[in-house]
């Protein structure tokens, strides 16, 4: 459902750009600027969100305190990494 | 109003212990939309060291599955790191410092976590994800 109204200010060669565009694909201009806000900020959908939720809550992970936690992260800062050989 | 998720927020939902329950409510609302909430880029690195480490047993595939939860990231980016080092002086480490930056350059006035370390902060609140009531509260005001 379209709600939300968002004005934007363009250059008038980006508007001669998105009208050669949405006339070649034969959609109207708003369809080809909302595909083109999905292509760049597009989210994953409800299903995707629920089985990386569902993938979470069946780890059985052990428990480690907030400073534990934060403890590691400073230590594989630290960590040396293997040295890689050039190709 | 969106709210900000640490690190910590994920891994306990994904590890047995006293904050399990409540940041499983915190995800599940998450992905069922009935919350809005964002984390960064740097939240899932932390997330993925963690995972990484081993420590907190088998998380597998944790920060992944974030990712996927979060989607699409708030970026940390050159403004971010430069309002970090700006912060003044405090008990704050790096990392924290920047979601702290994260958190205000993205309007962002809440973070969710179990570190204390953020408390007393100005402009961002903490909630503890054991304030049931105050996680009811932020959950609500999400949507609003």
């Amino acid at each position: 459902m379209l709600k939300e109204r968002l004005q934007v200010l363009i250059t008038a060669e980006q508007r001669l750009r998105l009208e050669e565009e949405a006339r070649r694909a034969g959609v109207s201009v708003g369809a080809l600027v909302r595909e083109a806000i999905d292509a760049r900020v597009g989210a994953p959908n409800l299903a995707d969100r629920r089985r990386a939720f569902a993938a979470v809550t069946a780890m059985r992970g052990r428990y480690l305190s907030p400073e534990e936690l934060e403890a590691l992260g400073d230590d594989e800062r630290d960590r040396t990494a293997p040295a890689v050989e050039p190709g | 109003m969106a709210f900000f998720v640490d690190a910590n927020v994920i891994v306990y939902a994904a590890t047995e212990g006293p904050y399990h329950e409540s940041c499983v409510e915190i995800l599940q609302a998450i992905a069922e939309g009935s919350a809005v909430a964002r984390t960064s880029t740097a939240v899932i690195e932390e997330v993925w060291h963690v995972e990484l480490s081993g420590k907190a047993g088998d998380i597998s595939g944790l920060a992944g599955n974030a990712y996927t939860l979060f989607a699409p990231l708030l970026a940390v980016d050159h403004e971010i790191v430069g309002a970090a080092l700006a912060l003044p002086t405090s008990a704050l480490g790096a990392t924290d410092r920047i979601h702290v930056a994260t958190c205000a350059l993205s309007g962002i006035d809440t973070i969710v976590t179990a570190d204390a370390d953020f408390h007393d902060l100005r402009g961002i609140r903490r909630v503890d994800p054991l304030d049931e009531q105050a996680l009811r509260g932020i959950l609500r005001a999400s949507l609003g």
